[in-house]
């Protein structure tokens, strides 16, 4: 553990100038994820440090975003225990980078079909998007079936995604005369080991993406789903 | 959507499957076979919940045991409630006794009679006369507590820490002989740290104190504290080492 990337609690209250009330409300709100207090022990007894520039960074932004209103939405939807039925309207998602309509039909039908984005749909289109910078259309596909399929059969949990990756790889083979390559997509931990003739084509870090499609979903001022008239509305009390 | 959604009420031995209901009540011994939703749940018996449990009002005033987490409005334990996995209610009061391995996330955590918590317990205010016993971080904006038993928590942090025993105001023989009973019981609170910006304590045991002021009161033995803005220790504490940072 090097020091330099690690900040001890006492002093993320003395750079950012917060207290601890404020410091304590914010974990309860669910704002600084659990994962980032990291218990050691020192000379003066046990210590809670962070790593720097996450603690540092997130802080800032609870800061920048003063009315406690905005910090309520900015928790609901960081905070794992709602934002599963989240609902967002499309219109307030056009400005987003990673949203993107031809790719949206691809990974959620029914989300088209609704015209509201759940917090799934947003992860998966934001995935998509960033890995389709070096995937080609099918395996755009590949991704996209290998996400939902994880998804909805709970291999994957959007609540514990801490170390997974999702992993695009492609492999050569080559017999006499002819030649394939077949692409190959899985989600593993950073150290996944590969055989040396698969090529690591490009890979991401899941539980980083969907903190940035959270924290963009709450820059655009996602309110609370129920102020939103939309025939998503219902489709989510039936299944209720 | 408009189906009416029944009731049931056990009251000799019995069992009856999950699913959703209005209200339930167990005044037997009876089970809950899977996940329930309900309005109201009242355990006066011996009831069990073998799933999760989601309802509006729970109150346990016999012994209720649940197999998965409760989510509640509203929750009183009188009698003893034993949950595996988490605990969320809106307001949370206990007089009996209630155990939970999992965290116990709450808006008002009320105990008057005695908690144990695997995990962290969460809360905006929590008021204890009673005792705890938290494995992880008792963390609330406001923490009272008048340790009326064996009060343990690894960390404590929040806004405003205040522990004391019932003010002095209305000393009477009863009150004295109470407070005696009560030191000797052990009615002290120990933690690892505590942390917030103001604290007031009497009768705790604590390596750490960190805040911005502090009061150490009567009764306390602290390692080491660290304090910000003010520091004032009563001449019945003991603190080892104190540094203003």
């Amino acid at each position: 553990m090097g020091d330099d990337q690690y900040i001890s609690k006492k002093d993320v209250l003395e750079a950012m100038g917060i207290s601890y009330g404020q410091l304590y409300r914010w974990k309860r709100k669910g704002l600084i994820p659990e994962t980032w207090f990291i218990r050691r022990s020192t000379f003066t007894g046990q210590e809670t440090f962070f790593p720097r520039e996450k603690i540092v960074a997130r802080i800032q932004r609870i800061k920048d975003m003063k009315d406690e209103h905005a910090l309520d939405d900015l928790a609901e939807v960081i905070t794992e225990r709602v934002n599963v039925k989240l609902q967002v309207a499309f219109d307030k998602l056009k400005d987003l980078g990673w949203f993107d309509e031809q790719l949206m039909e691809t990974c959620c039908e029914r989300a088209v079909a609704e015209h509201t984005l759940s917090i799934r749909d947003a992860f998966c289109m934001a995935s998509l998007k960033r890995m389709s910078r070096a995937a080609r259309p099918e395996e755009v596909d590949l991704l996209s079936r290998t996400l939902n399929e994880a998804l909805s059969k709970k291999r994957l949990d959007l609540t514990a995604l801490e170390g997974k990756h999702l992993f695009l790889m492609r492999k050569q083979l080559s017999g006499v005369g002819i030649s394939a390559e077949i692409s190959v997509v899985a989600i593993g931990t950073e150290d996944l080991v590969l055989d040396p003739e698969t090529v690591r084509v490009d890979s991401m870090d899941l539980a980083a993406m969907l903190q940035q499609v959270k924290l963009d979903l709450a820059r655009q001022g996602v309110e609370a789903p129920e102020t939103e008239p939309t025939a998503g509305a219902e489709g989510k009390k039936e299944d209720a | 959507m408009t189906d009416e959604k029944g009731s049931v009420s056990l009251s000799g031995a019995g069992a009856v499957a999950g699913g959703s209901y209005s209200k339930v009540s167990i005044s037997g011994a009876g089970r809950v076979n899977g996940d329930l939703v309900a309005e109201e749940l009242t355990m006066s018996g011996a009831g069990k919940v073998n799933g999760r449990c989601e309802v509006v009002r729970l109150r346990v005033s016999g012994t209720g045991r649940f197999d998965g987490t409760v989510t509640a409005d509203e929750m009183k334990v009188s009698g003893v409630a034993r949950v595996e996995g988490d605990a969320n209610a809106k307001e949370l009061k206990c007089s009996g006794t209630f155990r939970a391995s999992g965290n116990i996330s709450s808006e008002y955590i009320k105990v008057s009679g005695s908690i144990a918590v695997g995990g962290d317990v969460e809360a905006e205010i929590f008021r204890a006369s009673g005792g705890f016993d938290v494995g992880g971080l008792l963390s609330a904006d406001r923490i009272e507590v008048h340790p009326g038993g064996r009060c343990r928590a690894r960390e404590i942090g929040g806004a405003r820490i205040d522990i004391r025993h019932h003010g002095p105001e209305r000393s009477s023989l009863l009150d004295n002989i109470l407070r005696a009973l009560r030191t000797t019981l052990g009615g002290e609170v120990d933690a690892g740290t505590i942390e917030g910006d103001e604290i007031y304590l009497e009768s705790t045991r604590a390596d750490i104190v960190r805040g911005k002021e502090i009061h150490i009161g009567p009764g306390c033995k602290i390692g080491l504290v660290e304090y910000t803005e003010s520091l004032s220790v009563d001449e019945e504490a003991e603190v080892t080492e104190q540094r203003k940072v």
